[in-house]
């Protein structure tokens, strides 16, 4: 285990009921480094992101974030969580950009962004303000501070929710799906801001479909399936010369839009 | 009808409707306060509050209001517990009322979009901060309609109290024609009255409507 590792998850199950999402994932994300989560739609891409700051329970595994431990299995197999407050403590260094930006609808951009600083650490609104206006100038939003949310595109929300997320200075950052529900036209707002991050050096858990900036931004790559990490590496490895048939099969269906063969489907659940 | 008579008989009901507001007022206060409080036990993941709260609604909705009333004025003195006709008709009238509130209330936040949950969460917020200031706020914009709805029940029951002998509109009215046997005039002046009072209600659900509306 490298010591520079600021996220670690190791035998990480996740079950809904009767259905097994994640069947053991381990991997690290270590500081200042993107890491790419691409895989098929339901292969549970998006529950791996959830369980990191547990907007998801795992059923098993263990989840190291910065050096605290969010959850670990006991002797006898059953988890034990962090407490609440550990948990908000964790949270508030952990960054998140959900799919569907879940921004409050009843606040301003700008009192979008102030709530959580003034609330969790106890910013004065004055401070919080001033902040929150370079975080919106710096997405490129400074004149949409006093509109509201519903008063904003697809791309102008995700970027408002990405400053809302860096107002609590994170240690790093979880991105789900953040350009899957805007207009194609606006997601290459959204990627400019997020490879700008990257560049200053955050450290990034993303799952996208972008392939383009998976290969251009992301440092290494996880391909996930069935609840499994089937192949990772350096995004030029595993974007460019995909080892597993699962991997190639996806890759092209993503690139060529192309429908996935179902035979492979077929063979990897026998 | 006589207009003589429905001119008579105003003055006479309408010295109730000081009654017949502080029924409301107070049974509305009490019930929404105790509703908001059922609403959030029942959905509180702690078992013993949110069983509580389901047997409070189960009971309360589940028995007459009269009933109520009844067991307020006439059952809680047999055990040492005198309460004035009135604070006894507001007291049935709270509980009644606040079972039905803490279901619009209920209603009304869980249909606030889990994603602004999961937002507040990965901020690091507080449940009981996001309640406040996140999901209670939304959810009053859809709990608004079922609220009124139950308010303006609530008016037209005060009229109940009659009852336990509370002498508000409906009372006041029944003393007219116990004394003139004119019903029609009595009986249209105090329908029009309740008439007014809940018209003031729903113009009241318009404003806090259009105050709560989402800015697009």
């Amino acid at each position: 285990m490298s010591s520079d590792a600021l996220v670690t998850v190791s035998g990480l199950h996740k079950s809904f009921g009767d259905v097994e999402v994640l069947r053991g994932i381990d991997f690290e994300v270590a500081r200042g480094e993107v890491v790419a989560i691409i895989g098929p739609s339901g292969s549970g891409k998006t529950t791996m992101l959830r369980c990191v700051n547990l907007l998801e329970r795992p059923s098993a595994g263990r989840i190291e974030v910065d050096g605290r431990v969010l959850c670990e299995e006991n002797a006898d197999g059953s988890m034990r969580f962090s407490d609440k407050a550990e948990i908000r403590a964790i949270r508030e260094h952990v960054g998140m950009v959900f799919q569907r930006f879940n921004l409050f609808p009843h606040f301003t951009a700008v009192e979008n962004v102030i709530e959580a600083p003034m609330a969790v650490r106890g910013l004065s609104r004055k401070d919080a303000k001033a902040r929150a206006l370079e975080l919106l100038d710096s997405v490129g939003l400074a004149h949409k501070a006093d509109s509201y949310p519903l008063q904003l595109s697809g791309g102008q929300q995700q970027r408002v929710a990405i400053a809302r997320a860096l107002a609590m200075d994170p240690a790093f950052m979880l991105f789900d799906e953040v350009t899957s529900a805007v207009d194609p036209e606006l997601a290459g707002e959204i990627l400019l801001v997020m490879k700008r991050l990257a560049q200053e050096g955050m450290t990034m858990l993303v799952v996208t479909h972008e392939m383009g900036f998976a290969a251009e931004v992301a440092d290494r790559v996880l391909f996930i399936d069935h609840g499994l990490i089937v192949e990772e590496g350096p995004a030029k490895e595993v974007l460019g010369k995909p080892k597993h048939q699962r991997t190639r099969s996806f890759l092209r269906a993503v690139l060529e839009r192309a429908p996935m063969a179902e035979e492979e489907i077929d063979d990897d659940e026998l | 009808m006589e207009w003589d008579v429905v001119l008579e008989s105003f003055p006479l009901i309408w010295k109730g409707a000081g009654k017949t507001v502080g029924l409301f007022a107070w049974s509305l206060a009490v019930g929404t306060v105790l509703g908001l409080a059922v609403a959030l036990m029942k959905l509180s993941s702690a078992k013993p509050l949110s069983w509580f709260a389901t047997g409070f609604s189960w009971l309360f909705r589940g028995i007459p209001l009269l009933i109520l009333l009844f067991y307020a004025f006439f059952a809680l003195p047999e055990v040492g517990w005198l309460l004035s006709p009135f604070w006894a008709a507001v007291l049935g009238l709270s509980l009644w009322t606040a079972a039905y509130q803490a279901e619009a209330i209920r209603s009304g936040i869980i249909a606030v979009d889990q994603g602004q949950t999961e937002a507040s969460d990965a901020l690091g917020m507080t449940r009981s901060h996001s309640m406040r200031r996140i999901i209670i706020p939304q959810s009053i914009r859809i709990m608004v309609p079922p609220f009124t709805s139950n308010a303006t029940t609530l008016l037209k029951q005060t009229s109940l109290a009659t009852l336990v002998t509370v002498p508000e509109m409906t009372l006041l009215t029944q003393r007219i024609f116990s004394n003139n046997f004119k019903f029609i005039e009595p009986i249209f002046v105090l329908a029009m009255i309740y008439l007014a009072m809940t018209t003031v209600l729903i113009i009241g659900q318009l404003i806090v409507e259009r105050t709560f509306r989402l800015r697009t």
